[in-house]
C-alpha cells in the first residue's frame, strides 16, 4: 500500500520473495528450532538410557506413554484431565479474584495520594515476602482444602497485579493530561481518556507475571498437601519412585502455564490494538 | 494594524520558575503583545528565550506571576477549548486512531457522534490525511503525526491556534513541506494563529508579523517585523532574503 496523497511521505509494505535453496532451508528459523528440540530430546534419551542418574530419569517416550496411559485409566480417582482441571481451576479462581481487587486498587493508589498513603506502607511491608512463605500459615488458618490453596495463589498474584497497574498510571506522560485540559476536558476525562488506556499495557504485563506466579503457588500448595492436581501427580511420583509420573507432571504444568499465558496475550492483542507487536517476546 | 479587531491581548506578563527548591529562574519579563483577528503571528527566538513558556501561559497551562491575558475581551484563567494547542512532540493518544484523536475535543464537549464524525473528516481531509482515518499514530511518519495534531486542534474550532515549535522534530525537507502545508491550510481556513519557532525561514515563510525574542533569559521582546510579502512566498524571493538578512543581523540566530 502506498499513501501517495501526501507527496513526500509514503507508507510501504513489502515482502521479500527469495528463491528456495538448501542454504535458505538450513538457515530457516523454524528448521533450527526443530534441530534444537531434537538435539535436546536425543541428549535426554541418551542420558536416560545410559542410566547416568541410575533409574531416576525416564526416557522421553516412556514419559509420553505414561501420560497417554493416564488419559485412559483413573489415577487417584480421576483421569488426567481431572488433574489438569483441578490445578487450572485453583489458578483461575485465585488469579481472577486477585486481579479484580488488585488492579482497581493499584489504579486508585496512583490516582489518589490519600489512598496511596494508606495502602503503600502495608504493601511495601508484605511485598518482599515470597508467596510460598504463606503456605504453612494458610494451612493452619484454612485447613488443607481448596481455600488454603486459593489463598496462596491470591497472595502470589496480588502484588504484581497491583504494582503494574500503579506504575502504569504513574508513568503516563503528564503532557498528555495537558492535551485533555486544552481540549476542554475535566479530571474525569483525563482518567477515562488517558490514565486507563495508557496503563493497559502495563496491566497486561502485570497479569502475565501474576499468572506465572500463580502456577508456582499452585504447585507449591499441591506439593504440600492435595488429593488431585498436577502437583499431586509429581508428589505421588516422587513418593512411589516413578520418574515418568514426575516428569509427566512437570511437562503438563509447563504446558498448562504456557496455554494460560497465551490466552492473556491474545486478550491483550484484542484489547490493545494500538500496541506494536514484537517478535518472540 | 489598528483597524483590525483585537483578538488576544497580553499585558506586562512576567514569569519566574523556582528550581531545586529555592533557585529563581526568571523566564519571561514584561511581555506586552497584541494579536489581531485572523493574523498569523510568529514568535521567533532561540532556545531558552521563554517563547514556549509564553505560549503555555496563553494556553492557560501556566499562570503568569504578573500581568494579564485577555482573549476576545475575557481574561484567560486556565486551559480551555477556545484555544487550540499543537505540541512540539505531537502528544497524540497512541491508543486512539487518527479519527478518534481528531474527534476527541468534540467528544469531550458532548457533540453528537454523527456531527463529530463529519467535522473530524473535514479536518482530516483538510490536513491531507484522507485514507488514514483508521491508522494508529505509530503507523504514521513524523510529518503525518503532526498533521493529526493540527487537525485535532483545528477540529475543536478554537478562537485562536497556538503552535509550539510544531515542526521541531522533523527533518529539513519534511519541515519545508509542512510549512507550505501550514500556509495552505491557513489560507483555506483562516484562523488567528500564534506560531512559536526558532527557525527564521519558517517565520518569514509563514508570518504576517514576527515578534523577535531576546536570546537569553529572562525573555523579552526585542523587536517586531510586519511582513507584507505576497503569498505563496518563495524562500529565495528578493524581499524574503532582504528581511532574512535584517533579522539575522539583529539576532544571534544563525539558522
Amino acid at each position: 500500500m502506498a499513501g501517495n496523497s501526501i507527496a513526500n511521505e509514503t507508507v510501504n509494505q513489502s515482502r521479500n520473495r527469495e528463491p528456495f535453496s538448501l542454504r535458505r532451508f538450513l538457515t530457516n528459523k523454524y528448521f533450527l528450532y526443530c534441530v534444537s528440540i531434537c538435539l535436546f530430546l536425543s541428549l535426554w534419551d541418551y542420558v536416560a538410557r545410559e542410566k547416568i542418574f541410575r533409574d531416576s530419569l525416564a526416557r522421553p517416550l516412556e514419559v509420553w506413554d505414561q501420560l497417554v496411559l493416564l488419559t485412559q485409566i483413573k489415577f487417584a480417582g480421576t483421569h488426567l484431565w481431572g488433574h489438569i482441571w483441578a490445578s487450572l481451576q485453583r489458578v483461575l479462581i485465585g488469579f481472577v479474584l486477585a486481579s479484580i481487587v488488585a488492579i482497581p486498587l493499584g489504579l486508585f493508589m496512583a490516582l489518589n495520594r490519600y489512598v496511596n498513603a494508606i495502602v503503600k506502607p502495608l504493601f511495601d511491608l508484605f511485598k518482599p515476602m515470597p508467596p510460598i512463605a504463606w503456605v504453612s500459615i494458610a494451612i493452619l488458618w484454612f485447613g488443607i482444602g481448596e481455600t488454603s490453596k486459593v489463598f496462596i495463589i491470591i497472595i502470589g498474584t496480588f502484588v504484581p497485579c497491583l504494582l503494574n497497574a500503579y506504575n502504569g498510571v504513574r508513568l503516563v506522560d503528564p503532557d498528555l493530561y495537558d492535551v485533555i485540559r486544552v481540549l476542554g476536558g475535566s479530571r474525569r476525562d483525563e482518567i477515562i481518556h488517558v490514565c486507563f488506556p495508557a496503563s493497559f499495557p502495563a496491566i497486561f504485563a502485570g497479569l502475565q507475571i501474576s499468572l506465572s506466579s500463580a502456577w508456582t503457588c499452585v504447585l507449591a500448595a499441591e506439593l504440600m498437601n492435595s488429593r488431585d492436581g498436577m502437583g499431586f501427580l509429581i508428589k505421588r511420583g516422587m513418593d512411589t519412585h516413578q520418574p515418568t509420573l514426575v516428569l509427566g507432571g512437570m511437562i503438563l504444568i509447563a504446558a498448562a502455564a504456557y496455554g494460560t499465558s497465551l490466552i492473556v496475550s491474545l486478550a491483550e492483542r484484542r484489547l490493545c490494538p494500538w500496541q506494536r507487536t514484537i517478535d518472540n517476546l | 494594524m489598528s483597524d483590525m479587531k483585537l483578538k488576544l491581548r497580553c499585558e506586562n506578563v512576567s514569569k519566574t520558575f523556582i528550581q531545586k527548591g529555592n533557585q529563581e529562574v526568571p523566564v519571561i519579563r514584561d511581555i506586552t503583545l497584541s494579536v489581531y483577528e485572523n493574523e498569523f503571528l510568529v514568535i521567533l527566538g532561540p532556545g531558552q528565550s521563554g517563547k514556549s513558556t509564553l505560549l503555555k501561559i496563553f494556553a492557560g497551562l501556566e499562570q503568569p506571576d504578573t500581568g494579564t491575558i485577555t482573549l476576545d475581551g475575557k481574561p484567560v484563567e486556565g486551559p480551555g477549548p477556545d484555544r487550540g494547542l499543537v505540541f512540539q512532540s505531537y502528544m497524540l493518544f497512541a491508543w486512539k486512531t487518527v479519527r478518534d484523536n481528531v474527534e476527541l475535543g468534540l467528544k469531550l464537549r458532548g457533540v453528537p457522534a454523527e456531527e463529530r464524525r463529519k467535522t473530524a473528516q473535514h479536518y482530516i481531509d483538510l490536513v491531507g490525511l484522507t485514507g488514514f482515518e483508521r491508522h494508529y499514530p505509530h503507523q504514521l511518519s513524523g510529518g503525518m503525526k503532526q498533521r493529526v495534531g493540527i487537525a485535532r486542534a483545528y477540529a475543536n474550532t478554537p478562537s485562536i491556534m497556538l503552535l509550539d515549535e510544531p515542526f521541531g522534530q522533523l527533518d529539513a525537507q519534511t519541515r519545508m513541506f509542512m510549512q507550505k502545508e501550514t500556509a495552505r491550510i491557513w489560507e483555506q481556513e483562516r484562523r488567528t494563529v500564534i506560531f512559536v519557532t526558532n527557525n527564521i525561514d519558517e517565520a518569514l515563510f509563514l508570518g504576517d508579523r514576527i515578534v523577535l525574542m531576546e536570546g537569553k533569559l529572562p525573555g523579552t521582546i526585542k523587536t517586531e517585523y510586519v511582513l507584507d510579502l505576497p503569498r505563496p512566498r518563495e524562500h529565495t524571493g528578493m524581499d524574503f532574503l532582504r528581511l532574512r538578512k535584517e533579522i539575522t543581523d539583529n539576532t544571534e540566530l544563525v539558522l
